[in-house]
């Protein structure tokens, strides 16, 4: 006797032996999991005591720099001494749960670790453009952002280039014969940016005694002189900058593209008739763990859960390990529904995984006719089919084989899992296949 | 070489590594005023670290699945959450420590510093020695477990019946009586009053056998037993259920229809099993203080005499927060806390009495006249006690009693690193200026949340109230020892309920936000009700006391005259999970051999007060009823009774329940 035989004995209450014992089991059961935290099912044999009943009994609990108010909810009861049945030895830190908590993203780390694995996620879609530094500008946005020296000097630059000296062409008003049309002509052969609208008005406005001052351009030229803008500016000062909309610019961050690394996770189990609740038991173990690995892994999980025996349907998680039926199987089904409800996670957007589970058994020539073409057509990350067969092979339970012969382990893992020791190695040959790639 | 030999000389190396950390540790531990029990530390492996937890810390125990789970939900948790250090160290003489080779070096020298420090409450707390001074466990626990072993594979035995035994028995594990000394049951037969005695009599009356069967038939004889001198049977009701029911139990015969005699195995199970729950009450009934003492003086050792070095610091301090900072309630952590707060709290009575005794200063111009944060300078540790090196080890005079003068001749010629173990030099009174409480940066505003009433309450019983002249000589005059003399008083006579029940003030629950919550019928949740410390007391109390389990007893073993066992529980205000309960007595009826009842108080709600509270946003007030559940072996049935049949068991000096009157209005 001992450890070996401690553990045998425990793994058989309530069912080869001890049925007595069975109603004080409880199973974790996974549909309580709250999102962000991931709980490690385990089978419980909870002897019946004397106890307080657990709502009269109320509890104390401790805030974390502060108390809640009196009458706001606490939530569950935190964990109390008494609660757990143990003897209480110095050593045992932490309380006792039938769960063990833990955040997904450490889980994966963990796992990493024990298993040497580095799986990187693929970026896919683009959810956000990040910020990054303000060097990028742009026509508009908020006012905080307006480069103003940039908007001045443009400024200046169109004063600068729109700017004349108003009196010298007024001058050349004044010569004898000269109508707004011959002025026009001239500035525009002297670069000068004045509009022919502005030189009418300035003619109508010229005393008529006036417009024969000169004989002619030439001596205009000659007697009057024309003032550079620089020295108009140096004279009349800087009267005013045209600010106009089309020289405000504004400095905008550069747009940095993430993308989010968005996984969906189909998971398939086999629930037809020779899905033995011991197997069934081992397909939990296996995909609940990948699960978590996955969600700590990347930003985003989705899941999707297709129970199957003859046909497929999709279930919720909370129902999924626990469906049994009593159909046949035909495996193809479940691949069928997965096409279809993949549809809505385009691979180009989304980095895709699809687990099945069972133990292998299948309609005849399903598997090489039409589950193979099926895993063929649905691009994914990786393929994965986990048999479960605690009693090792059933003579015709082929399909595990048939897909590791016909893939040979490019991006199809295949794992085999005969007990509970099984499961870590299992999951290594899963997630490694990937990593291979 | 072989692997196991690799294996062997990889621990005898790890092992060579702590020689000097386990017995460095011991003399600190000794120097802090600490009395351990020896300690034998083992060097074991991942794997066989996970075995000794599932097994309660011991490598050999009896056959059980319980063993099993406990070892298959260990293993799971350390694989997917990571390792704690984890230490285990048995209550024996010498203790048994065992230490993880994996761990980082910091991890074994926080472990080792633990372990004294458990050692020491082991040895010195009272509670442990209500089972035995020596109690010589790990042969104990062998010895059960080759007994138990021995019946499991005895042809003649069952194995799966031993083990559904075991289970029985395991159900009223906590159902003893642990504030009194362990005694073995003495070596009744079980029987009761002797039947042959009966028998005799009947003889010598000279009946006809057709007489005998038909008038004094063996229902008759049963009942005659405990009705001998007409008391009542048990007299005093009993609260070692587990010992009554090894001395007058009886096993029920599935193929007779009836109650017959123990087997040996049966009796021996049930007396093993027995002394097994009487070794570990005192663990169970020390928890908090336990816990708590083990963990504030690893961080005393660890932490403040740096006994972690400057790069292992920080990876201790990480494996400490991790211990103390998990989420929620958590009772080692309360330990922790009280064991500091009552570290502060006498330290500070000591200082005050010695201010109230300045002549002139009364409880009434304590704030005129004196200025606190001089007398916080003036209490600053010698910095010469302070810091000690090379250097400041000259101007420490071996005549002052703070000094270990012969140590500090070792130090002056060079014998003693300083710089590892600069507390060498040093005296239990030096370590306790060293570390003194109030003036630490987190303590330091302590001394000044001294009420008026505070004062007042200290100067009342207080004689000889000018017998310092000023501030500075009233500080001079501080015993600085004051606060460790007094922890180690208290940890020799406490347990938890004791504990808790003196020293959690308001000031304590108010500066680690403590609360209670209730069930309440008509939000369906649990609510936030009170942060008083009475209320906080009253729940902790409910946690701690009894192993934080209600307290059944055995009333009557011949209930209505028919060798019914009626167990008894004492109503506290809080009733019993029913479901539960009637599990259980399922058991304890295997152990019985013939009907068992159980009386008790529940509290009814009637669905329409419910409703009615609900819409008036109240509380329904539930109505206590006293109920029978008896079972017969096939069914149950419960029935009410009326309350003069259950009034004694009811206490009326308690209430648990924390909701405010005003609630939720």
């Amino acid at each position: 006797m001992g450890l070996r035989d401690d553990l045998e004995r425990y793994r058989e209450v309530g069912e080869e032996r001890r049925q007595d014992l069975s109603e004080f089991i409880q199973y974790g059961d996974l549909g309580e999991s709250l999102p962000d935290e991931v709980k490690i099912p385990i089978k419980i044999v909870d002897l019946p005591e004397f106890a307080y009943d657990p709502r009269d009994k109320g509890g104390v609990g401790q805030g974390d720099g502060g108390t809640p108010d009196v009458g706001d909810p606490v939530g569950q009861p935190q964990p109390q001494p008494g609660d757990g049945d143990e003897d209480g030895d110095p050593g045992e830190e932490g309380g006792e749960h039938e769960y063990y908590e833990m955040d997904p993203e450490e889980f994966a780390q963990e796992l990493d670790e024990e298993l040497g694995l580095d799986l990187e996620p693929k970026g896919k879609k683009v959810v956000e453009e990040k910020e990054g530094d303000y060097t990028d500008i742009t026509r508009t946005g908020p006012a905080s952002t307006l480069d103003f020296e940039r908007l001045f000097k443009e400024g200046l630059k169109r004063k600068l280039a729109m700017d004349f000296d108003e009196e010298y062409v007024r001058e050349a008003l004044k010569v004898e014969g000269w109508g707004p049309d011959a002025v026009f002509e001239w500035a525009r052969g002297e670069n000068l940016p004045v509009s022919r609208a502005w030189i009418e008005n300035a003619y109508d406005e010229l005393p008529r005694g006036e417009r024969t001052t000169w004989d002619s351009i030439e001596q205009m030229e000659a007697n009057v002189e024309e003032t550079t803008a620089l020295q108009r500016i140096r004279r009349e000062g800087l009267e005013q900058v045209p600010f106009r909309r089309e020289d405000e610019r504004y400095r905008y961050p550069e747009i940095v593209e993430e993308k989010e690394k968005n996984v969906v996770v189909v998971n398939i189990r086999d629930v037809s008739g020779s899905m033995r609740e011991k197997k069934r038991e081992l397909v939990e173990r296996t995909f609940t763990p990948l699960d978590w690995y996955l969600t700590g892994k990347y930003d985003n999980a989705e899941f999707i859960y297709i129970a199957h025996d003859a046909e497929a349907w999709a279930v919720e998680r909370e129902e999924f390990f626990g469906i049994r039926s009593g159909g046949g199987t035909r495996i193809s089904s479940a691949y069928e529904l997965a096409a279809e409800l993949l549809e809505e996670y385009p691979f180009s957007e989304w980095n895709r995984y699809v687990f099945a589970a069972g133990d292998s058994e299948n309609s005849s020539n399903d598997t090489e006719e039409r589950v193979i073409p099926l895993m063929e057509q649905i691009p994914a990350n990786l393929h994965a089919y986990v048999e479960t067969q605690p009693s090792g092979n059933a003579i015709n339970a082929t399909h595990a084989e048939e897909v590791e012969r016909h893939f040979d382990g490019n991006d199809v893992a295949v794992a085999y899992v005969t007990g509970p020791e099984d499961v870590v190695d299992a999951i290594y040959t899963i997630l490694s296949t990937e990593n291979n790639e | 070489m072989s692997e196991s030999d690799q294996d062997r000389i990889q621990k005898q190396r790890i092992a060579e590594g702590l020689e000097e950390p386990v017995a460095e540790a011991n003399r600190l531990a000794r120097k802090l005023g600490l009395d351990p029990f020896p300690v034998n530390y083992w060097i074991i492996d991942y794997d066989e670290m996970n075995e000794l937890i599932a097994y309660g810390g011991f490598q050999e125990r009896y056959p059980h699945w319980r063993w099993g789970m406990q070892y298959d939900r260990q293993q799971k948790q350390r694989q997917f959450l990571g390792g704690k250090a984890f230490e285990i160290v048995n209550n024996d003489n010498p203790s048994h420590a065992f230490l993880q080779e994996s761990n980082s070096l910091a991890d074994q020298k926080a472990v080792i510093t633990h372990v004294e420090a458990h050692a020491d409450f082991f040895k010195n707390n009272q509670w442990f020695g209500l089972f035995a001074d020596d109690p010589d466990a790990a042969a104990m626990l062998a010895s059960h477990a080759r007994t138990v072993e021995s019946y499991m594979s005895d042809p003649d035995i069952d194995r799966e019946e031993v083990e559904a035994w075991i289970d029985h028995v395991l159900c009223l594990e906590d159902c003893i009586d642990q504030h009194q000394p362990f005694a073995p049951v003495e070596g009744d037969d079980g029987a009761g009053p002797d039947l042959e005695d009966v028998d005799e009599r009947l003889e010598e009356l000279g009946l006809s056998d057709e007489v005998r069967s038909q008038v004094f038939d063996d229902e008759w004889r049963e009942a005659q037993r405990p009705e001998e001198d007409g008391a009542a049977f048990p007299e005093e009701p009993e609260l070692d259920v587990i010992g009554f029911l090894r001395k007058h139990g009886r096993a029920y015969d599935e193929d007779a229809g009836k109650a017959v005699e123990y087997e040996d195995w049966q009796r021996d199970v049930i007396e093993l099993l027995r002394r097994e729950a009487y070794y570990f009450a005192p663990q169970k009934m020390t928890k908090c203080m336990n816990e708590g003492w083990a963990a504030y003086w690893e961080s005393m050792m660890m932490g403040e005499e740096g006994f972690a070095g400057a790069d292992e610091f920080l990876h201790y301090a990480d494996h400490q927060a991790m211990v103390l900072n998990s989420p929620g309630f958590n009772p080692y952590k309360l330990g922790k806390e009280l064991w500091e707060y009552i570290e502060n709290a006498t330290n500070r009575r000591e200082v005050a009495e010695h201010l109230l005794r300045v002549e002139g200063v009364t409880w009434r111009n304590f704030p005129d006249r004196v200025d606190l944060d001089e007398v916080l300078a003036a209490l600053e540790p010698d910095r010469a006690i302070d810091r000690i090196d090379a250097d400041s080890i000259a101007d420490l005079d071996p005549e002052d009693p703070r000094v270990d003068a012969e140590a500090l001749e070792r130090a002056r010629a060079g014998e003693i690193d300083l710089e590892r173990y600069p507390w060498k030099v040093l005296t239990y009174e030096g370590l306790c200026e060293r570390h003194y409480s109030l003036v630490k940066p987190q303590y330091r505003g302590f001394l000044k949340q001294l009420s008026q009433s505070d004062l007042e309450r200290i100067a009342r019983y207080m004689f000889d109230d000018a017998r310092y002249d000023s501030v500075e000589e009233a500080v001079a005059a501080v015993d600085r020892t004051a606060g460790w003399d007094r922890m180690r008083e208290i940890r020799e006579s406490h347990n938890d309920v004791t504990f808790l029940d003196e020293f959690l003030t308001q000031e304590f629950v108010d500066a680690n936000d403590y609360f209670t919550y209730e069930y309440t019928q008509t939000t369906r949740d649990f609510r936030a009700t009170s942060t008083d410390v009475e209320d906080v007391k009253k729940k902790l109390m409910l946690q701690f006391t009894n192993f934080g389990k209600p307290t059944v007893v055995v009333e009557d073993a011949n209930y209505n005259n028919r060798n019914e066992l009626l167990l008894a529980h004492q109503y506290n205000g809080v009733m019993l999970d029913l479901q539960q309960a009637q599990q259980t007595l399922e058991r304890v009826f295997e152990l019985w051999g013939r009907p068992v009842g159980l009386k008790t108080i529940v509290k009814e709600l009637d669905e329409h007060d419910v409703e009615v509270a609900r819409r008036r946003d109240r509380e329904p007030e539930p109505e206590e009823q006293g109920k029978l559940i008896r079972f017969d072996g096939e069914e149950f049935a419960i029935e009410d009774l009326p309350w003069e049949e259950v009034e004694h068991l009811a206490a009326t000096d308690v209430d648990y329940d924390t909701k405010p009157d005003d609630w939720l209005a």
